[in-house]
């Protein structure tokens, strides 16, 4: 049961219903763009809630209980809760900048979902440089929180804003040299083509060695950074700044940043299904659940690694991303050319 | 022309505390920062204090027990224990035999239980939050030991002037056995998370190292003494109770930096299994208890009476003035005073994150300090 | 590059570590619908013990507890009959106050006063942790205890003086005159300590 053949076929009755092309596409955008953000939403709510079921399991306790089925509602009271709280806006802050970053986050984090494929036929638009793009886009996360961070005019917050700008470009450099062997192998930049350059399952870009696997172990390591999770997550060490730079949001502000991590975790995810695991494509099942499958996989993943390891510190931190995954990332680049080049491996 | 070209930069000072997540209760640190870097740490205590002293001054002996038990709440038993040792050194009782194996065991099992807090919360400082709920689950079975014995988790009240409270329920042997059996597996599993785990070496290795000579002239004890390669222990150097009775390594360390510290406390609480086993081996039969009266005065006279504390020297001193039933003068000697006091000069030129990490090694527990 | 293997074996062994507990069972429990049995020996909330034929309560009024608390939480209030004996008329327990230290339970000679099992006793205001004697008695009715019939104390009736109410006396004395060695026995001395001065002594 294809998702994109429903689609299709309401856009084909509502072209026939005699209004201008104009405002067939308009309202076709805009209902494309408010299902993409109510599945995001609805996909953020329920990573926040399997985030604590994954953790509480792997601490042997239950997690969220009372709410729905074991607690799966969870997140949706505590949205509610959030909502309502008193947002608290400190007396020295500087009221633009720090009105303004969470919504900045949340937005930022919902853009990258225009040029990623759901499934087959299921994308928003399908941009030519979509990889470009949301590369582009994501970054932009690192704006809002050091707006957060200067805007809070807290020195916790400042830390961690100023953190995660060092963390963030850092790790924008391997994260993006690690995606060219793809990009030069499959000789587009279009999320969509790519994912059809991978159409049998050792065509996978995870299965092209030697290049595929290492570009995506530094890909998930760069996209945990980016994401501020541990083993990375400097800018809000609770341990050592507080909260770091959400250290003075509260209420639907904080709630803003919250569910904006979360969204941003999934579209890391998402875009390494995309560009290493063959995106959508699978057997039997519609391609929409393989994508969604394969993602929360990873995002799985990257919670197993938040409940396991400790954190990094911030040198440290800096060090493992100039001195190993660059000259790593670099080097695996050099060898995917070689082996484009030379044909060795024709897939 | 240079330097005027040059950015300006400027020191700033944060107060991490007295309400900061890895500050263990209510420590406060002045840092003076330069950027991430701190240059300066001063700690200010004093917001955890309850007068304990003053307390014990007006309460009879058996009364200040309870009152102990809240000095160093991770041990309480400990603390109970050095101030019954102090008292029946001054008043020359002697407690039973079986009572002091009970004790020996309970101050021990009190130990494990303290190091466990100490491993989660250490863990959870470094951003590992797992294994301080697996710490604190091994823990628990600890507590439901403690509880069954004396009916509390935390403030226990089980050992007395002269022996101990009650005597421990029949089920007490087999589940402290079956404990002391299945906790070697459960170290295994800490080992396995953070023992070689690459991101806990680096933040531990070569951060915070204490020599040896500066522990010593600030007074270190314990754990973190051993860490820096002094091979001093109370139980063994000074024996006090029966402690030369039961076979044990003292741990120690070798460059005295946090991961040093944390091998040491790691190889502890194996230790104090391998006591656990032996006194619960040799466990005789008797009295639990001497009889001293709820209203006893002891002799004219003042006592200092020193045990090995998970956090180091607890000591208790006692001035009595021979014709009350209440002590003139009670002192509490804890060992994180000391840790706190020689933090600032280990934490210098390190960053904020190896601040938290020292302080977690340290082990500091703020009622002791400010008591 | 052999350290960087051990790294990533040991990130590995980590993640096993953890990934093992995944399918293990919760150890934890739902609490308001699922409760731990709390051991026999467990101290929670202070309450008065009834004799079970007669339900009466078991105390008499000797104040062994409330001088045994280290924290004045007991006060009892009494009034004296002409030949000096006491008769209970309040006993009041402030649980907040109170720090569950069971001492009282041990000073107690007749079985009347025990720290129950029972732990769920918070309040809204700190006025209802302040229990006195039909609520103490009241949840103290199914506590279940071994009455220990001590031997009364034969020179109870002949308390000293009316003011001095130190029944503790002849206890006292006898226990110390059992073992004998390095215990000064406790003269009942007016003493100004803590725990008679927030006694009430209401003498008619």
């Amino acid at each position: 049961m294809e998702l994109a053949n429903i689609f299709k076929y309401l856009y084909q009755s509502l072209a026939n219903s005699g209004l201008p092309q104009v405002w067939v596409d308009i309202i076709a955008l805009v209902a494309a763009g408010l299902i993409v953000f109510g599945v995001l939403a609805v996909i953020a709510l329920f990573l926040v809630w399997w985030e604590r079921k994954v953790s509480a399991h792997i601490q042997q306790r239950f997690g969220p209980m009372r709410t729905g089925w074991h607690g799966v509602l969870q997140t949706i009271a505590d949205a509610i809760k959030l909502i309502q709280k008193e947002d608290i806006t400190p007396t020295n802050v500087d009221r633009p900048v720090f009105y303004w970053a969470p919504i900045i986050a949340f937005v930022a984090a919902f853009l990258a979902y225009i040029a990623i494929p759901f499934g087959k036929g299921l994308i928003v638009s399908d941009l030519n440089i979509g990889i470009l793009f949301i590369i582009a886009i994501t970054t932009f996360t690192i704006i809002s929180l050091l707006m957060a961070g200067w805007g809070s005019n807290n020195k916790y917050a400042l830390l961690g804003g100023m953190r995660s700008a060092a963390q963030v470009v850092s790790y924008e450099v391997p994260m993006v040299v690690s995606i060219l062997p793809i990009i030069l192998f499959a000789g587009t930049l279009s999320m969509v083509e790519i994912v059809e350059a991978q159409a049998k399952i050792y065509q996978w870009f995870i299965f092209r060695v030697p290049f595929g696997p290492i570009a995506f172990i530094i890909y998930i390591i760069a996209g945990t950074a980016e994401t501020n999770r541990t083993p990375f997550d400097l800018p809000e060490a609770e341990q050592e700044l507080v909260a770091g730079f959400n250290v003075e949001y509260s209420g639907m502000k904080f709630a803003m940043f919250f569910l904006a991590e979360f969204v941003n975790m999934f579209t890391v995810c998402a875009i390494a299904t995309t560009l290493f695991l063959g995106g959508w494509q699978g057997p039997f099942l519609p391609s929409w659940v393989w994508f969604l499958g394969k993602t929360l996989v990873l995002v799985f993943l990257l919670m197993w690694f938040r409940w396991t390891y400790p954190r990094l510190r911030v040198d440290q931190l800096m060090e493992f991303s100039w001195k190993f995954l660059v000259p790593l990332s670099f080097a695996n680049l050099i060898i995917a050319g070689f082996m484009k080049h030379s044909k060795w491996f024709n897939w | 022309m240079t330097a005027s070209k040059a950015l300006r930069t400027e020191e700033f000072l944060v107060n991490m505390g007295p309400h900061h997540p890895s500050t263990h209760g209510v420590c406060r640190f002045l840092l003076t920062m330069d950027g991430e870097v701190v240059i300066k740490a001063v700690p200010y205590i004093g917001y955890l204090h309850r007068a304990l002293e003053k307390i014990c001054e007006n309460r009879t002996y058996p009364q200040c027990l309870p009152v102990l038990d809240r000095f160093e709440y991770c041990t309480s038993m400990s603390c109970e224990y050095a101030f019954c040792l102090a008292v029946e050194k001054l008043a020359g009782i002697q407690a039973p035999e079986r009572a002091e194996y009970l004790r020996i065991i309970m101050v021990e099992l009190n130990r494990i239980a303290s190091h466990l807090i100490w491993f989660g919360t250490t863990a959870l400082d470094l951003g590992a939050i797992t294994p301080f709920l697996y710490g604190f689950r091994e823990r628990e079975d600890i507590l439901d030991l403690f509880e069954m014995t004396c009916g509390q988790r935390l403030t226990y009240n089980y050992i007395r002037i002269g022996g101990v409270s009650r005597d421990i329920p029949s089920q007490f042997i087999p589940k402290a056995k079956e404990f002391i059996d299945k906790f070697p597996s459960k170290i295994d599993d800490y080992v396995k998370l953070l023992n070689e785990n690459p991101i806990w070496v680096v933040r531990n290795r070569n951060v915070g190292i204490l020599p040896p000579e500066l522990a010593l002239s600030y007074g270190v004890s314990g754990p973190v003494l051993r860490g820096s390669g002094v091979k001093f222990d109370l139980r063994k150097d000074d024996p006090y109770s029966i402690y030369d009775r039961f076979e044990f390594d003292i741990p120690t360390g070798k460059y005295g930096d946090c991961y040093d510290r944390y091998l040491v406390r790691m190889a502890e609480m194996l230790q104090s299994t391998r006591i656990v086993k032996q006194a619960l081996e040799q466990l005789p039969e008797g009295d639990i208890k001497a009889k001293v009266s709820p209203q006893f005065k002891p002799p004219k006279g003042e006592v200092y009476s020193r045990i090995e504390n998970s956090r180091g020297e607890m000591g208790i001193y006692i001035q009595s003035p021979g014709d009350s039933k209440k002590p003139l003068r009670v002192k509490m000697r804890g060992g994180s005073y000391n840790h706190l006091q020689v933090m600032p000069e280990i934490v210098k030129g390190g960053k904020i994150a190896d601040l938290v990490a020292v302080m977690a090694s340290m082990d500091i527990i703020m009622p002791e300090v400010d008591r | 590059m052999k350290k960087l293997i051990n790294g990533i074996k040991n990130l590995v062994i980590g993640l096993l570590t953890t990934g093992k507990h995944l399918g293990r069972h919760a150890i934890t429990i739902q609490y308001p619908t699922q409760k731990w049995e709390m051991p026999e020996r467990s101290r929670g909330i202070v309450v008065l013990l009834s004799d079970k034929e007669t339900g009466e309560l078991n105390c008499t009024t000797c104040l062994l507890c409330e001088k045994a608390c280290p924290s004045s939480a007991i006060k009892i209030v009494y009034e004296k009959d002409e030949k000096g004996k006491r008769h209970l008329k309040d006993f009041i327990v402030d649980h907040g106050l109170c720090c569950f230290c069971g001492l009282c339970e041990e000073a107690c000679n007749f079985s009347a006063i025990k720290l129950a099992t029972k732990y769920e006793f918070s309040t809204y205001t700190k006025d209802d942790l302040l229990w006195h004697t039909n609520k103490l008695q009241e949840v103290g009715r199914d506590v279940p205890y071994e009455k220990v019939e001590r031997k009364k104390p034969e020179a109870k009736p002949a308390a000293p003086q009316p003011t001095t109410a130190t029944p503790s006396k002849p206890i006292a004395e006898k226990q110390s005159a059992k073992t004998g060695e390095a215990i000064s026995p406790a003269e009942p001395e007016k003493n100004p300590e803590l725990g008679e001065g927030a006694k009430p002594q209401e003498d008619k």
